[in-house]
């Protein structure tokens, strides 16, 4: 008798392999100390596609003419979906109380533009807007919210609207109450704030897909680049500050620092907030 | 002469410094100059495509060179002296990062006046022009080198000049150097340590700093000697600078001064000899723990440098009320790191810190665990589960939601065994998806059987079946039988497929009689999972049922049991094969290949070649694989054929895998094309076929011998 493992099998060496084609194509990148858990999460699609080993996923990935839909699974299957309303509000705050009122006084005649270029379930475009609301800042100037994710799983799920309790344990009951509607056990975000935000599939890493997005006056990407490496961080703020209109602001998330990485923007405090300016140029 | 002129700017391309040879050169005077934008002093920058030169190196961190046959110039101005053949002076310009810390602050700009030279070189046509349009570009190498040579000696002196005037600009200096380093092969050693010892104390500090940049160990002698400059700030530069150059021989020297305790230079000192890594220094470091300001570097020293012997000093002071805990914590994380990377003995420092350690020291670590907004945990959880006790349990068992402390937190509750597995189990329930996953893992790691009902409770948790369909496995207890045969059906291929692993390691092979009727089963997902189980045990009286599935409307059902048809060592299973070998579906077809690959017939071979030409990637990746799994010499000359026709690279390497397996005379003459392919996997995969050949080679080569 032949005597086997079902196990899937993991040559040497296929781990560092995956791990850099995956950070070539998506920007993640995943140390040593998270070679595991990269694995783990690949497992389901290697068995979907009817594999026993990784060593030939990684084949069907890099050089499988029609592996595009597959990479939308990787996508899928490695974005951190977890998040949840009025995160890291004071950035928020920073940019309806100080900000856009700068922004609306220099530009009167001009429509505002917020891309959250990694927007996962669509938790913090929808905060954004709802932040703008209660400002009233949408009777007084034209806003174009857009909101993008490299996981069609996620952008489902924020087109869809749709949120269960744990998304909402930080927003006030009043902008609950005020938002959403129950269902079920879930609750549905209004039509009036949702349509406020379009919502586009974008690879941070592929710059011809962000081009358009990120000629927006304020950028938000938040808790993204703690999954990137170093080097694929400097590839998106330079395309960022490559294609934001003047002068600028990117908002990254309070673990996040861009000081080693880039001379494009400076760090300044807003209110209580860090925000990176758009270094303006001397022209 | 060859003169060169220097500017600065800032980040914003504002001018900062403008040197007097500059002045000289363009007649531009520093007054007008400073302070000003470059494009407003040099409006045409843009036009002339030059101010995307600046932006460059700002932005990239690269150097520039405006070669005057190209550019002509940087600063429209007069030749020095009247020229025949240009109106304006022809310059040479290099535009460099002027660098703080590890960011761009702005440029350094170098300007030389070429004008006489190319003067003279057109006027007398010299050999060294022609060289320099020369076709073979050996000739113009040669013509270049050349060039840079004579420039140097003069180009060197005259950026020296212009940082002794300028040497209020810290940045300056390496700056410059930078630019020479780029420009030509100029030796800077020696004229830094003519400054490292000149009378400006300023010069002597700046030089110390860029010797230091420079890499170059000959300098270790020259800044040792510094260590006894009257100037502070020159000795600390020269400590700093010993410890990037990894200075061994500077070590005794550092050490007395950081045993000075002389905060300011004894810090760096523990700095440096932290970078140059030398272990002896240790016992000298571990009196500087009783000194307030020294004693957090001196621990990270401990940790980073120091053995088995350097546990005691620091666990006595995480013993005492006010330990500095995260550091200690982080130093005998390091040193245990350590001790596993380079002797597999992360145990022993383990055991030595659980010897030493007194119920303070456990306290603190527990106080540290509960610190509010901490982020990094990880020493502290890891020198935590070297420590057995119930409170350390609770305190570790609370800090399983934490994915990145995940590993350190089992591998503590897994070592202290048994008396965790009810707190584990107690967790199985928690609202929190990351603690019961870990709680899962941690109670298949100690494979108790005790657990097997609650973990088989959890298996109806969907997000929770794969790990826990795992610890069943590691368990191994056979009374998990019927939770798991529950999930074989499950539409979530990967809880299927460890449901089928997990059975095959505690099903007994006598439980066929389970195993079996399940392959008629209505649900196409059963079938599969049981034509796994029953492939993977290789019941005999399957082998029927495989042959009739091999039929089955269900295409992953049909795979599957193509797949495993070989392991029940069926007389049919090769006609079945090739008769589904012509399946028009691709996948049936990779599955033959597959299957073809474990058969221990030689009838195989023939089909397989064919494989190589199906019109599906897959089928011939596959039949590929399996060729080498075959070992059959008769398949070279086909595996040949693809790594010479082949589209896929994939199926490239997987030919080049199977040729190395195969071995034989014949293999390095396909791969050896092909060890330096574009692509570095088929390049990759070429060496190690090259290297498996070459290994059979030998070993035929042996065997003849010893015969």
């Amino acid at each position: 008798m032949v005597s086997r493992s079902h196990d899937l099998a993991l040559p040497e060496g296929t781990t560092t392999l995956i791990r850099n084609l995956i950070n070539e194509r998506t920007g993640m990148f995943f140390d040593n100390g998270k070679s595991d858990l990269l694995i783990d999460k690949l497992s389901p699609l290697v068995i979907e596609r009817g594999f026993t080993s990784y060593l030939d996923y990684y084949y069907l990935l890099k050089y499988d003419t029609a592996a595009n839909t597959e990479w939308q699974d990787v996508m899928n299957a490695l974005s951190v979906q977890e998040t949840y309303f009025w995160r890291e509000i004071d950035q928020i705050k920073a940019l309806v109380q100080t900000l856009v009122p700068q922004w609306h006084a220099r530009n009167p005649h001009s429509t505002l533009r917020i891309w959250s270029a990694a927007c996962a379930t669509g938790e913090e475009p929808l905060t954004i807007a709802m932040a703008l609301n209660e400002a009233g800042w949408f009777e007084k100037v034209p806003i174009e919210i857009f909101a993008s994710d490299a996981s069609s799983k996620a952008l489902a799920r924020a087109e869809a609207g749709v949120y269960r309790d744990r998304a909402f344990r930080n927003l006030p009951a009043h902008l609950r109450d005020r938002y959403f509607d129950a269902e079920g056990s879930c609750s549905r975000v209004k039509n009036e704030l949702h349509s406020r935000v379009k919502w586009k599939l974008a690879n941070l890493i592929d710059e011809g897909q962000i081009a358009p997005l990120a000629n927006a006056d304020f950028i938000f990407c938040r808790n993204v680049f703690i999954y990137f490496s170093e080097s694929a961080i400097g590839r998106v703020v330079r395309s960022f500050s490559r294609f934001m209109r003047p002068p600028g602001y990117l908002f990254v998330g309070a673990a996040e620092s861009l000081l080693r990485l880039t001379t494009d923007f400076n760090l300044t405090e807003i209110d209580d907030a860090f925000v990176y300016a758009k270094r303006e140029r001397a022209q | 002469m060859t003169r060169i002129g220097v500017f600065t700017t800032d980040s914003h391309l504002v001018i900062q410094v403008w040197d007097a040879a500059l002045v000289q050169l363009t007649g531009i005077t520093e007054e007008t100059a400073s302070g000003k934008v470059v494009t407003a002093l040099l409006p045409d920058l843009e036009e002339r495509g030059l101010l995307k030169c600046l932006q460059r190196s700002l932005n990239d961190g690269v150097v520039e060179v405006l070669a005057p046959a190209f550019h002509h110039y940087l600063i429209p101005c007069a030749p020095a002296t009247p020229a025949k053949h240009f109106d304006k002076m022809q310059q040479r310009v290099t535009i460099a990062p002027l660098r703080d810390d590890d960011s761009i602050a702005g440029l350094i700009v170098t300007v030389e006046d070429v004008t006489e030279r190319l003067e003279r070189e057109r006027e007398l046509a010299t050999p060294m022009l022609e060289a320099l349009s020369d076709d073979d570009w050996r000739v113009r190498r040669e013509a270049v080198q050349e060039a840079s040579r004579r420039a140097a000696p003069e180009a060197i002196a005259a950026l020296l000049n212009s940082v002794v005037e300028n040497h209020h600009n810290p940045a300056l200096l390496n700056s410059a150097l930078q630019v020479l380093a780029a420009a030509s092969e100029v030796d800077t050693l020696s004229p830094l340590v003519e400054l490292l010892h000149g009378p400006n104390p300023d010069l002597r500090m700046q030089a110390a700093l860029a010797l230091g940049e420079q890499r170059d160990v000959r300098a270790v002698e020259a800044l040792v000697k510094a260590l006894q400059d009257d100037d502070t700030n020159v000795r600390y530069h020269a400590i700093e600078a010993l410890g990037k150059l990894k200075a061994v021989e500077a070590v005794d020297a550092l050490v007395e001064i950081a045993e000075s305790r002389d905060f300011f230079l004894s810090f760096v000192a523990l700095d440096a000899l932290a970078k140059i890594g030398d272990p002896r220094i240790v016992s000298r470091i571990v009196p500087l723990l009783d000194d307030d300001l020294l004693r957090d570097p001196a621990i990270n020293l401990l940790g980073q440098l120091g053995d088995e012997s350097a546990v005691a000093p620091l666990t006595a002071l995480l013993n005492t009320p006010i330990a500095p805990t995260d550091t200690i914590a982080d130093a005998l994380a390091t040193l245990s790191d350590r001790y596993e990377q380079q002797f597999g003995e992360a145990g022993y420092i383990a055991d030595l810190t659980s010897h030493e350690i007194s119920p303070t020291g456990v306290q603190n670590l527990l106080d540290a665990l509960e610190t509010p907004g901490k982020e990094n945990l990880r020493s502290i959880a890891l020198v935590l589960g070297w420590l057995k006790s119930p409170s350390v349990d609770r305190a570790l068992t609370r800090l399983m939601g934490r994915v990145d402390l995940r590993n350190e937190i089992i591998e503590a509750l897994v070592r202290h065994g048994s008396s965790t597995i009810d707190l584990l189990i107690s967790q199985l329930i928690a609202e929190d998806l990351e603690v019961r996953r870990s709680a899962v893992v941690a109670l298949g790691r100690i494979g108790d059987s005790s657990a097997v009902p609650a973990v088989v409770n959890t298996l109806n948790d969907e997000s929770l079946a794969v790990d826990a369909a795992n610890a069943l496995a590691q368990i191994g207890d056979p009374s998990a039988v019927d939770g798991l045969l529950n999930l074989i059906g499950s539409d979530d291929a990967s809880i299927r497929q460890a449901a089928v692993s997990a059975l095959n390691s505690v099903i007994p092979p006598s439980m066929s009689g389970r195993i079996i009727p399940l392959l008629h089963d209505s649900d196409p997902n059963v079938r599969e999972s049981a034509v796994k189980i029953a492939g993977y045990f290789g019941y005999p009286e399957a082998a029927s049922a495989l042959v009739e599935l091999s039929r089955d409307p269900n295409e992953r059902v049909k795979c599957a049991a193509i797949e495993h048809l070989p392991y029940v060592e069926d007389e049919r299973a090769f006609d079945v094969l090739m008769h589904a070998i012509k399946d028009e579906t691709p996948s049936v077809r990779a599955a033959v290949a597959r299957a073809l690959g474990v058969m221990d017939t030689p009838e195989v071979v023939q089909p397989l070649i064919e494989g190589l030409s199906d019109d599906d990637v897959w089928v011939r990746y596959f039949s590929a694989r399996a060729l080498g799994r075959r070992r059959s010499s008769d398949a070279v000359e086909a595996l040949g054929r693809v790594i010479e026709n082949e589209k896929f690279n994939h199926v490239r390497i997987a030919a080049l895998d199977s040729l190395g397996q195969i071995g034989g005379d014949r293999i390095a003459g396909i791969v050896s094309g092909l060890v330096k392919h574009d692509d570095p996997d088929v390049a990759h995969a070429a060496q190690l076929a090259l290297g498996k050949s070459n290994i059979s080679r030998a070993k035929a080569q042996r065997r003849k011998e010893d015969l």
